[in-house]
């Protein structure tokens, strides 16, 4: 695949995987796998280039005696997923044109 | 291995690195491990999950810009006496020209990498000018009333013609690799930055 597309597709997944509630890398990462394998070191390169580009906020947070990291979504985060939504729905439109032509006549 | 064995590993193989990079890296590996612990993995399987500590400080390295990495290296970790900046302000002309010929040398190892590939391409463009400019020409001639050199002209256009489709693959194939290589170098570059540190 593409790197560029694939970049844009990662960050798009990890702000889907907080969209709904404030989660945690290791939950991340669970809740992609049925649908992509992120390694952690992804995982963590994108939380820090979202987090710059403020589409999430992280707060540390005491868990079982210990420190977890939880990443929320901001505004501009669901701004991106929304637009993401979009762009795709064109795109699924000109892969509906192209893959048109591969069925017999 | 434990979880504070592989800490430990993963920060030496960092050592050169900004220190709150790798401050937060080890969080995150930490807390990755913590959290499969928790869930009933045992420390082992937790950190073997992870992957090898040489693979991920590869791949740390290679995600770092390498200005940033030459910056902190660069970085003096005390503050330098009197007598140490006259020697370095008395000895600029010959360490400072020595840092730009290194420089130079990297620079020149880049362009040498790509006149190559600047070089394959202008073949395969002049193969392909040739196998439209004989056929054009051929047809001209062969017009004009001079048959046996038109078609002569027009067999050598398309010999061109196949010779460029045939380069065509090797350049694209030449391109990927250098650029393969070109990343290759730049690790290599990163990695000495980081080794040093690792000595001292």
């Amino acid at each position: 695949m593409d790197i560029q597309l694939k970049r844009g597709l990662l960050d798009v997944c990890v702000l889907a995987a907080i969209k709904d509630r404030d989660s945690y890398g290791y939950q991340m990462i669970k809740d992609m796998k049925p649908y992509i394998e992120m390694s952690e070191s992804t995982l963590y390169t994108i939380l820090k280039r979202l987090e710059s580009a403020n589409m999430l906020t992280v707060r540390t947070v005491e868990h079982n005696g210990r420190l977890r990291k939880y990443y929320h979504i901001t505004k501009e985060g669901l701004a991106r997923i929304d637009e993401f939504k979009n762009e795709w729905r064109e795109v699924m439109l000109i892969y509906q044109f192209v893959s048109k032509e591969d069925k017999p006549q | 291995m434990t979880k504070q064995e592989f800490l430990c590993l993963l920060r030496q193989k960092l050592s050169g690195l900004p220190e709150q990079d790798i401050e937060d890296r080890l969080t995150f590996y930490g807390e990755m491990i913590d959290d499969r612990i928790e869930e009933g993995c045992s420390e082992q399987d937790a950190v073997s999950d992870i992957g090898s500590a040489d693979e991920i400080a590869a791949q740390i390295i290679a995600d770092i810009p390498l200005t940033r990495l030459a910056k902190e290296r660069l970085k003096p970790t005390r503050k330098m006496s009197t007598v140490e900046v006259v020697l370095l302000a008395i000895g600029s002309p010959l360490w400072l020209s020595l840092a730009i010929a290194a420089m130079a040398v990297v620079l020149s190892l880049y362009v040498v990498l790509w006149s190559v590939i600047v070089s394959v391409w202008a073949v395969f463009a002049s193969f392909a000018a040739c196998a439209v400019g004989g056929a054009v020409a051929g047809v001209v001639l062969a017009c004009v009333g001079n048959v046996p050199s038109g078609i002569v002209l027009l067999g050598a256009g398309l010999v061109c013609a196949g010779l460029a489709i045939l380069l065509h693959f090797g350049c694209g194939a030449a391109t990927g690799g250098i650029v393969w290589l070109t990343k290759k170098i730049a690790f290599g570059i990163k990695k000495c930055f980081v080794r040093k540190e690792v000595a001292k």
